[in-house]
């Protein structure tokens, strides 16, 4: 008798849990069903969107691309017009005056004109401390309304990058002066009314976002009508999700990293109903070496460019990417802008990496395994991203490398935030890093040559450094494109030459798209997709 | 019986505020300048000296570290948390939604694990040694040793891939609670059936159920009899269990992308966002001071020889 009831007990809690499943069923698939007919895309981001103020930094960068607009935009052909139609440029190169198109709205209905882009850029400038990485900020003096849509920025001193600076996804873009807090924007904003492709429908933190398609955006509306965004923080969470289609959509997020990996794409490429697509180099993941500090052996040239010469950087493209990142010869990928420098190449040689110790005087005449010069160690420190598995990797296969020719390659793993304190206050030997990207490359990442924040203690040990800084200034404020040309060249020869940042591999964007999806493309950074440009077969 | 209650909740008050501190002082042992955390946090691209000064006099990081920790403590008994460092919301209007849906798995998961580990205690303690008996324990042995988020994978993979009967994440409908639920009660069914089953075992061998037994009475009754005084150890393992599940789902919700507790202080971790780090510690010591003490009282109610002991 008692064990029966028990048994009935039990069966009834099960068919409870199994009834469960099957009410939960239905309504998914019901919502599955409608779906397919909409053809939307849902992307999969590992991060919620956070805050879509366009003039701070914790958001999205994907998704703040879709909904704002800059003034300017880059291209693969220079920079065109985005929300000006055209500017002139003084002869000083101090005033830009912009034409803005006439037919732009901001979500809210709010007309796009001067006086909303002086009211943008002014509350930009307000909180200038926060922008000091782009340089226009320092130098913008004043923005002044011309007419209802014209508008003249002035600048301190002449400035190239000003227009390229601009175009950047944050922070000279324009949301609806409505969505102001007391005329700022630094302590947060409204709504996120911008002027782009899609419009910000829906944000359940931590779980989606939701962008429609602006009907009445001055490009014309965009085919693909909705957009969300789906929290997915794991991998293999992503994976299956893709698998189900419940999201049919992913690409490499804001921090370069790709949730699901080389060999689970390639499979769902192989199904059919998924496409994978590659864009250009975007940046150079490298090393850079320490060259200040006259008592670590990387503060010599011929210590430097041995560790160069023992990268074999095919199998690293090969083996640890799976072909994803490409094997990087130089500081910057031929195709970004003045890069194209005509550098010698440093093959993958352990043997002459040898040789140039030996010459270098590191030598392990009492047969050592590790060389030594005047009672020294050949023993260097290497600071990688605890969190970043490719790096710990890279960086075992690069000791074992030179352990080879004689060096000793300490590994140190840290936070990635403990990782750039070392390298403002200068205290590495090695540390893996990577340039700003294609949108801010080379003027941006060149500029942080002489930032202490940045690569200040990296160039400042070089016999030539006072020259290469003077050739910075010059190439910024530089007003002729041969001059520029000429400079741009003179600057990468010598950081080439000296072997101070060390390339590795050229990092691009990988998309993962249902297999009827047209005309994915890419733009000029590596932060944003071109969701308007897309559309279903 | 309520001075007894009185007792236990004024013992709790200086714990807390000893986890508080430490927690407090622990954050600001951390090597790097919480200014520059912040800024680090809100993803501020290049970071001057003088934007470090301004935002250290605009979080008040310039005051001694006793100072911050009263006021602190003081706004946080209003669950003002202060703001977080990265998204520059209040915390509590972060940590409230997330709490209450890691509360919402936790509930529900609760009750399966209470319902199914006493059906499956008494059953097998009942057919002790027998087929049933060894075969559950077999099975939960073998479930119960499986990783979390390998188990999840595969019930994502077979449920809601292969048979399609559910979503594989999200906290949309009311399917999307079954596989998380299932894994964590898997977890944690497993072990907890075994503590009803011992205890029914040593209850059923002690001298008044002979006595029962010998005085006639009706063996269902006498089930129900050892049922209630086993259940006095399963109050105080239950108790417990909710806290712990609240502040270990961290791999469920990772996994099933649910929006709580355990996604929101990973992200917090890695960002480095100290005022939502804190919170988290302060609101998770409180549940568990809370829910120890609450199945104290409760057995104690139910058996007035604890009540002399304190």
């Amino acid at each position: 008798m008692r064990t029966k009831k028990a048994v009935i007990l039990l069966a009834s809690i099960l068919t409870i849990v199994i009834l469960a499943g099957c009410n939960g069923d239905k309504v998914n698939n019901g919502g599955a069903g409608t779906e397919a007919e909409v053809r939307e895309l849902v992307y999969a981001t590992a991060k919620d969107i956070n805050d879509m103020n366009p003039h701070l930094y914790p958001g999205s960068m994907a998704a703040q691309g879709i909904l704002y607009e800059s003034l300017v935009e880059n291209t693969p052909e220079g920079i065109k017009p985005l929300l000006a139609e055209s500017w002139e440029i003084s002869e000083d190169g101090k005033t830009y005056t912009f034409h803005l198109r006439k037919d732009v709205k901001f979500h809210d209905g709010e007309p796009f004109n001067a006086e909303a882009v002086k009211l943008n850029i002014d509350a930009v400038q307000r909180n200038a401390s926060k922008h000091a990485w782009i340089k226009l900020s320092t130098k913008l003096a004043e923005v002044s309304v011309v007419d209802e849509f014209t508008v003249k920025l002035t600048l301190t001193e002449t400035y190239y990058p000003t227009l390229l600076e601009l175009s950047m996804t944050r922070p000279y873009v324009f949301i609806s002066p409505k969505d102001f807090q007391n005329g700022e924007t630094k302590d947060g904003v409204t709504a996120y009314h911008g002027t782009g492709p899609y419009i910000l429908e829906e944000h359940v933190t931590e779980q989606f976002a939701t962008f429609v398609a602006n009907e009445a955006y001055w490009g014309g509306a965009p085919t693909v009508k909705k957009i969300t965004a789906k929290v997915l923080p794991a991998g293999e969470t992503t994976l299956l999700a893709l698998q189900k289609g419940e999201v049919n959509f992913v690409f490499t997020d804001d921090r370069g990293t790709d949730s699901i990996d080389v060999d689970a794409m390639q499979r769902l490429a192989e199904t059919g109903d998924y496409q994978i697509v590659r864009s250009e180099p975007m940046n150079t993941k490298m090393i850079v070496a320490n060259s200040s500090q006259a008592s670590s052996p990387v503060s010599e040239k011929a210590v430097r460019e041995a560790i160069w010469q023992s990268i074999d950087r095919e199998t690293i493209s090969r083996t640890i990417f799976s072909g994803t990142e490409t094997p990087a010869e130089t500081l910057f990928s031929s195709n970004v802008n003045y890069a194209d420098a005509g550098l010698q190449k440093r093959e993958y040689n352990p043997e002459v990496a040898a040789k140039l110790l030996e010459e270098a005087g590191w030598t392990n005449a009492d047969g050592t395994e590790i060389r030594s010069k005047d009672g020294r160690q050949l023993a260097i420190k290497l600071y990688y991203d605890v969190n970043s598995s490719s790096q710990k990797t890279q960086a075992e296969l690069l000791q074992s490398e030179t352990l080879k020719i004689g060096m000793k390659l300490e590994l140190v793993g840290e936070e990635s935030s403990a990782i750039a304190n070392r390298r403002s206050i200068g205290d590495y030997d090695l540390l893996f890093n990577q340039t700003w990207g294609l949108a801010y490359d080379p003027q941006s990442t060149i500029t942080a040559f002489t930032s202490e924040t940045a690569y200040l203690h990296t160039t400042s040990g070089l016999p030539q450094a006072q020259e290469l800084y003077g050739k910075i200034e010059e190439v910024m404020v530089s007003t002729d494109e041969e001059t520029r040309k000429g400079l741009y060249k003179n600057i990468l020869t010598i950081a080439h030459e000296e072997a101070v940042f060390i390339p590795l591999t050229n990092g691009s964007v990988t998309v993962v798209a249902p297999a009827d999806l047209q005309g994915i493309s890419f733009k000029q950074t590596q932060f944003e997709l071109p969701f308007e440009r897309m559309s279903f077969e | 019986m309520a001075l007894y209650t009185l007792k236990r909740v004024g013992a709790l008050t200086p714990l807390l505020v000893v986890i508080s501190f430490l927690t407090f002082v622990l954050n600001g042992l951390s090597p790097m300048d919480p200014a520059e955390v912040v800024l680090h946090a809100q993803g501020v691209p290049t970071i001057t000296d003088e934007l470090i000064a301004a935002t250290r006099a605009e979080l008040g990081m310039d005051r001694p570290l006793l100072i911050r920790y009263g006021d602190w403590l003081l706004a946080s008994l209003q669950l003002d948390f202060g703001d977080s460092f990265i998204t520059g919301k209040p915390v509590w209007s972060l940590l409230g939604p997330a709490l209450l849906n890691t509360m919402k798995l936790t509930l529900v998961s609760s009750l399966f694990i209470v319902v199914l580990s006493i059906a499956l205690g008494v059953v097998c303690a009942l057919k002790e040694g027998k087929w049933l008996d060894l075969s559950v324990r077999g099975v939960s042995f073998l479930l119960t040793s499986m990783p979390a988020y390998w188990l999840a994978a595969l019930m994502v993979w077979y449920f809601a891939v292969k048979l399609d009967l559910l979503p594989t994440s999200g906290m949309d409908t009311a399917g999307s609670y079954v596989l998380p639920v299932a894994v964590i009660v898997i977890g944690y069914a497993g072990i907890y059936f075994r503590v009803i089953r011992s205890s029914m075992l040593s209850n059923l061998n002690e001298d008044y159920v002979l006595y029962g037994r010998a005085c006639g009475m009706s063996e269902r009754k006498l089930t129900l009899y050892v049922l209630r005084n086993s259940l006095q150890v399963a109050v105080s393992v239950f108790g417990l269990a909710i806290p712990i599940i609240l502040g270990s789902t961290v791999v469920v919700e990772n996994i099933f992308a649910w929006p709580g507790l355990g996604t929101l202080t990973v992200n917090s971790i890695l960002g480095r966002d100290f005022p939502v780090i804190q919170a988290y510690v302060l609101v998770l010591a409180v549940a568990f001071v809370l829910f120890n003490t609450v199945s104290d009282v409760m057995n104690a109610a139910m058996n007035p020889r604890l009540r002399k002991e304190l």
